[in-house]
């Protein structure tokens, strides 16, 4: 008898997870199956940042992990970031101030992005943020209020 | 009406909450119980007769439901399209293109009927393809549609050029007045050339998705659509049901663009539900999005005649587009194509021919400014051009011939609502035209907001606040927020106390379309409307009460004192209640002249050229908004520069490319969208708000203007520095490179005359 | 959608268990490091293995460290350790920045640099730069340790001389003078370069050129006579392809012009 599943324990957004996944399975499947929407596939290869999530704290495409990575290791999704709207995190509160989003789909993705490189890095230059984010696409907005979001969260989190 | 409060103000979006937060629900978010999920057989080859499909190693595998063919429901017709009903949901007897859906896996996940779909056989005859949209118009090209599908006789759509098609036609357009053959001959000047636009996949990011069920007789289906009430309509006419027993709901959608515009991969589902009795998910991935639809590739022929003194004589266009396997909305880019190509000038005389061809591509459709960024590229270049073989400079010579305010640019129509000339003056400005090198601009007016026909419910409830239910979707450009600023000021409410429904045809009133760049124009007038019949009901509730009743700010005033509505409301009906007001615009009254507004552009961008490699960088991008009034102007600003980035893409890197009959990229990462690092360093966004607009407070739609110069502004601007102008985007680095060598010798004569 | 076909997973807890692994499942198992270019060509279906050995999670893998002579990089490094590693800054920063460009910030948190080199795609940034810096791979098998140069463990188009009993255990960059100045300049204009020129001088010698990404594996520039002697050789040595990244001719021009501007940052 062949074994195509593991049993893996982590933590996804401070919450123990235990389960059995197939070996097969993506990170963003797990996600979603979960109930945890909010990242999203577009692209499925790695290119867009949709699917961003954060994986010990740095960015991956969760479409392109697997899921037994979470084995032992801390996932965070954008749905770990606040519990009600009156408590964003400042990159949240950021892309509200600087209308960063209009359809919404790539937001989920571009903001664990950027809270990543704020964690990496408290006070990047606007060329790292252009740099951090240069494989997230956005087709709506023209990326511009992005930056500034990143830019205007950072020096909210350096101010703190 | 009084002057608006809340419209004119950068309120917060609605949706911004739920969406940082990763809540909101995309469709393919929804949890549907029970939903199976279906994945679609595509066609390996472009054009083939289909002699038999064996799906019995795709049944047996486990929690396979069923492989679902056209022959398997019959006698439910899978065609659909809502110009002309030519597209099958699943190939019937022959594929037209590679990637054509050919039968549908339905099974217990989305895994099984992945795998599953992998082992249905499909046994072709393979027939003779034509990819090129010239090459399906000769003589002797494969036949796509042996029996020419006509059309489904929608009365928005007689524009669409259904007379006299034959053979691989699929639309015909013929604009035509004055003497073009004289004016021609009169020219001291007449600029000539051949320009191509490529064939772009929107990449709205949210790919098309949909879940159907059957329950209680009637078909649910929910779904990424634009347009629930036109993918209603399709699935309807599939089903042989009437339309209340059809609900379409369209939660978040993920990018439009264009792109979700008219049905798409609905019937799959609904085929899939309907033969399973299960609801059915199908979701599909990139790659089988840019198999689903692409906009319309176009080549274009033009002349310009010029007088010496820059005064434009006439233009002639012939044009023809590649639109693919299926009509889908391409009918309707051919005539907007048309009728966007010659620009907003003066002329004596113009002949636009502008074919759509049917060929063995995926089926084109509409994409933001559908028709005018193809066509706009020949025509601004042509004034580009003109204006140094004239040694004129390109903005006077614009100047002297665009129509002033109120001027006619189509025989018949309504006169242009906009000031183009100031608006180039701004633009030109901004861009420091004449002090530096590699700047490009332009100017376009294209026949907006579609067929006008919208409504709108509003509801004003026992506590005097209100909502109102609109069948406008909300794709990212933030109706739902314009919308509610626009209820608000018209109830005189506060934007805290109303509330919107969208996109639910179960439940909202009718809406023909989200496109064109209507919503604020006029689904805001027909919830205006609603707005004032609902005052109208409040009125005559006080009436019973008071001999003198007038209008008030969230109320009415009657005889001398302040009643909120809820007052009213409750005085009224003595416990609970609310009262209902509908409104509705229609081709009538200051509606009957079309286009209901001219969507204005004036984009324009400097550039740099690295003339060894042959990269293009933007320095700068201006937008002037002429949208009449913003009612959320950081919303405006946000379609302007969306729409600009948007065409960027298409100026310097997007382009669907087939090599011989397969597509060499269906795929984002061989299919370059603009990243962050594209962006210019300096983005100058203006608003021009002169209130010459039909919609609430003087508005007028904007969101696809400011992208539909910008192919022709990059064109121009690199042309400016190559000393020769492109004439095909996207300007790839190759092209570029290889322009700047076609040009060097005339460079080199000039410095020596120099 | 993509999909994965289901495999079995092995994760060995020491390098001895994964050559052993290696040794016993053969060709059915694909070495899984970073994953991001297996997993892709799993989704696609271009590639299919029954095992997946899981050498990520060997403790110790991932160092970076200076060992005599030379930085050793560990075969789970990922390209974004290495971007940010303080050792390599101070001793290859070439290869810091190199890796600082490659792809996305998401493929270098995940994917390694052993890992790249394995998987033998020719359209990558760092083959050239490890060639032209003398690089070796030291690879690992049940028969025991063999160094090989990256120059020859590259064979061509997504081949490699890794056996299929091996394993990469570390990549090993020679550390180079003080005096020595390196250089990797691409040009890019989909997801992976068209072109990347790696320049090295050492000690006042005649520059290293190596040319990536254009033919199934880096081309060594042979010339010494300054830097248009550089420029067409380079030209005539690379024997590119059409393709979505531009044509043969185009991309023979654009190797001259990176050469040439490699060149002259390593002048400058
Ligand atoms: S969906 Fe994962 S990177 Fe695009
Ligand atoms: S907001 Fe729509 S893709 Fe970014």
């Amino acid at each position: 008898m062949t074994m195509t599943t593991t049993r893996i324990s982590g933590t996804i957004n401070g919450r123990e997870v235990t389960t059995e996944v197939d070996n097969a399975t993506l990170l963003l499947d797990l996600l979603r199956d979960l109930g945890l929407t909010g990242a999203k596939p577009s692209c499925e290869m790695e290119v867009c940042g949709a699917c961003a999530v954060q994986l010990d704290g740095l960015p991956v495409s969760a479409c392109t992990t697997l899921a037994i990575e979470l084995d032992g290791r801390t996932v965070e999704t954008v749905e770990g970031l606040a519990q009600s709207a009156d408590a964003l995190h400042p990159v949240q509160r950021a892309f509200l101030q600087k209308s960063a989003f209009q359809c919404g789909f790539c937001t989920p993705g571009m903001i664990m992005s950027a809270k990543a490189l704020l964690e990496a890095n408290p006070s990047p230059s606007r060329d790292d943020v252009v740099h951090w984010l240069e494989g997230s696409i956005c087709r709506c907005t023209g990326y511009e209020s992005i930056v500034e979001a990143v830019l205007e969260a950072a020096e909210e989190m350096r101010n703190g | 009406m009084a002057e608006p409060s809340v419209s004119g103000t950068s309120i917060p979006r609605l949706d911004g909450p739920a969406k940082v937060m990763g809540r909101a629900k995309y469709a393919l978010d929804l949890d549907i119980p029970g939903a199976a999920h279906g994945v679609a057989v595509r066609a390996d080859r472009a054009h083939a007769r289909i002699i038999g499909v064996d799906a019995s190693k795709a049944e047996a595998l486990p929690g396979v439901i069923a492989v679902v063919t056209a022959a398997s429901v019959a006698p439910i017709d899978v065609r659909f399209g809502h110009i002309s009903r030519d597209h099958p949901a699943l190939a019937v007897d022959k594929v037209r293109y590679a990637g054509e859906p050919v039968a549908l896996v339905v099974a217990e996940t989305r895994r099984a009927a992945e795998k599953a779909a992998r082992l249905v056989r499909v046994t072709y005859e393979d027939l003779p393809a034509v990819i090129d949209a010239e090459d399906a118009l000769a003589d002797g090209a494969p036949l796509l549609h042996e029996v020419h599908p006509g059309r489904t006789g929608d009365e928005g759509f007689h524009n669409t050029g259904a007379d006299a098609l034959e053979g691989n036609l699929c639309a015909a357009n013929l604009i035509e007045w004055g003497d073009l053959e004289a004016e021609l001959a009169a020219a001291d000047v007449v600029v000539e050339g051949e320009y191509r636009y490529p064939m772009l996949y929107g990449y709205a990011m949210e790919p098309y998705n949909a879940t159907a069920l059957f329950e209680e007789g009637t078909l649910t289906v929910y779904t990424t659509a634009q347009h629930p009430y036109m993918v209603r309509d399709d699935l309807a006419r599939m089903f042989a049901l009437p339309l209340a027993r059809v609900r379409v709901v369209v939660p978040y959608v993920g990018g439009g663009y264009g792109t979700k515009s008219y049905t798409k991969v609905e019937p799959l589902a609904a085929l899939g539900a309907y033969a399973t009795g299960r609801p059915v998910r199908v979701a599909l991935s990139v790659e089988e999005a840019i198999f689903t639809t692409r906009s319309d590739g176009a080549v274009i022929r033009a002349r310009s005649a010029f007088k010496s003194d820059g005064t434009l004589l006439a233009r002639d266009f012939d044009i023809v587009m590649n639109s693919g396997a299926y009509s889908d909305n391409s009918p309707l880019v051919c005539a907007k194509l048309a009728a966007r190509a010659f620009g907003p000038y003066r002329l004596n005389a113009l002949r636009v021919r502008c074919r759509s061809a049917f060929t063995n591509t995926t089926p084109a459709s509409s994409l933001r400014g559908f028709g005018a960024p193809q066509g706009n590229l020949a025509g601004e270049l042509q004034m580009d051009e003109a204006a140094d073989r004239l040694g004129i400079d390109a903005r006077e010579l614009r100047l002297l011939n665009v129509v002033r305010p109120g001027e006619e640019i189509l025989p018949g129509k309504r006169g242009i609502d906009a000031d183009l000339a100031a608006d180039l003056e701004l633009l030109t400005e901004s861009l420091g035209w004449g002090e530096r090198e590699g700047v490009g601009f332009g100017l376009a007016a294209s026949d907006a907001g579609a067929h006008p026909t919208s409504t709108a419910l509003v509801r004003i409830h026992g506590d005097g606040s209100a909502s109102c239910a609109i069948g406008a979707t909300e794709l990212g450009q933030g109706s739902r927020t314009v919308l509610s600023q626009i209820l608000a000021d018209g109830l005189g409410l506060p934007f805290e106390k109303v509330s919107i429904v969208q996109s639910d045809t179960g439940v909202v009133a009718y809406e023909r379309t989200t496109g064109a760049s209507r919503t604020t124009t006029l689904v805001g007038r027909s919830l205006l409307a609603a707005c004032d019949d609902a005052r109208r009901r409040i009125r005559e509730l006080a009436a019973e009460y008071a001999a003198d009743v007038q209008d008030a700010p969230g109320g009415v005033v009657a005889d001398g004192e302040h009643l909120s509505y809820g007052a009213v409301i409750r005085k009224w009906f003595g416990s609970g209640g609310e009262v209902v007001g509908v409104g509705a615009i229609r081709r009538h009254g200051e509606f009957e002249k079309l286009p209901p507004f001219w969507e204005i552009g004036a984009s324009g961008v400097a550039v740099s050229v690295d003339e060894e490699t042959g990269r293009v960088v933007v320095e700068q991008l201006t937008t002037v908004g002429d949208v009449g009034f913003a009612i959320n102007p950081l919303l405006v600003h946000g379609q302007d520069l969306g729409a600009a980035t948007m065409t960027l893409g298409a100026a310097l890197s997007e382009e669907l490319v087939y090599d011989g009959t397969t597509l060499s990229n269906p795929n984002v990462v061989e299919y370059r969208v603009p990243r962050v690092s594209d962006m210019p360093a300096k983005i100058d966004q203006i608003l021009a708000e002169r209130r010459d607009g039909i919609g609430p407070f003087g508005a007028k739609g904007g969101g696809e203007g400011a992208g539909n110069t910008i192919g022709a502004a990059v064109a121009a601007a690199v042309g400016r520095l190559l000393g020769r102008y492109p004439r095909e985007l996207p300007l790839t680095p190759e092209r570029v490179w290889r322009l700047a060598q076609e040009a060097a010798p005339d460079r080199e004569t000039e410095a020596v005359r120099g | 959608m993509q999909i994965l076909s289901d495999f079995q997973l092995h994760r060995p807890a020491s390098l001895d268990e994964a050559v052993q692994l290696r040794s016993e499942l053969g060709d059915g198992a694909a070495l899984y490091a970073g994953g991001t270019e297996l997993l892709l060509a799993l989704k696609m279906g271009v590639l299919e293995y029954e095992h997946l050995i899981d050498v990520k999670r060997i403790p110790g893998l991932n160092a970076i460290e200076v060992q005599g002579a030379a930085l050793r990089i560990g075969a789970t490094a990922t390209h974004r350790d290495i971007e940010t590693s303080p050792l390599v800054a101070e001793h290859v920063p070439a290869l810091s920045k190199l890796a600082r460009h490659v792809a996305n910030v998401r493929v270098r948190a995940a994917g390694t640099l052993a890992g790249n080199l394995a998987f033998g795609e020719p359209h990558a940034d760092p083959a050239a730069l490890l060639v032209a810096l003398g690089a070796t791979v030291e690879l690992l098998s049940s028969g025991g340790r063999r160094s090989l140069p990256v120059e020859q463990f590259a064979v061509g188009a997504y081949e490699t001389e890794l056996g299929e009993d091996e394993l990469i255990e570390a990549v090993v960059v020679p550390l180079p003078t003080a005096q020595t100045r390196a250089t990797y300049l691409k040009f890019q204009v989909l997801e992976r370069p068209t072109v990347g020129v790696a320049a090295v001088a050492r000690d006042g010698d005649a520059p290293t050129v190596v040319v990536g990404a254009v033919d199934e594996k880096p081309v060594r520039i042979e010339a010494s006579d300054g830097v248009e002697d550089y420029v067409n050789a380079a030209r005539d040595a690379v024997d590119p392809v059409d393709d979505l990244s531009g044509s043969a001719e185009y991309k023979r021009h654009l190797t001259g012009v990176i050469v040439r501007r490699a060149l002259e940052a390593l002048a400058a």
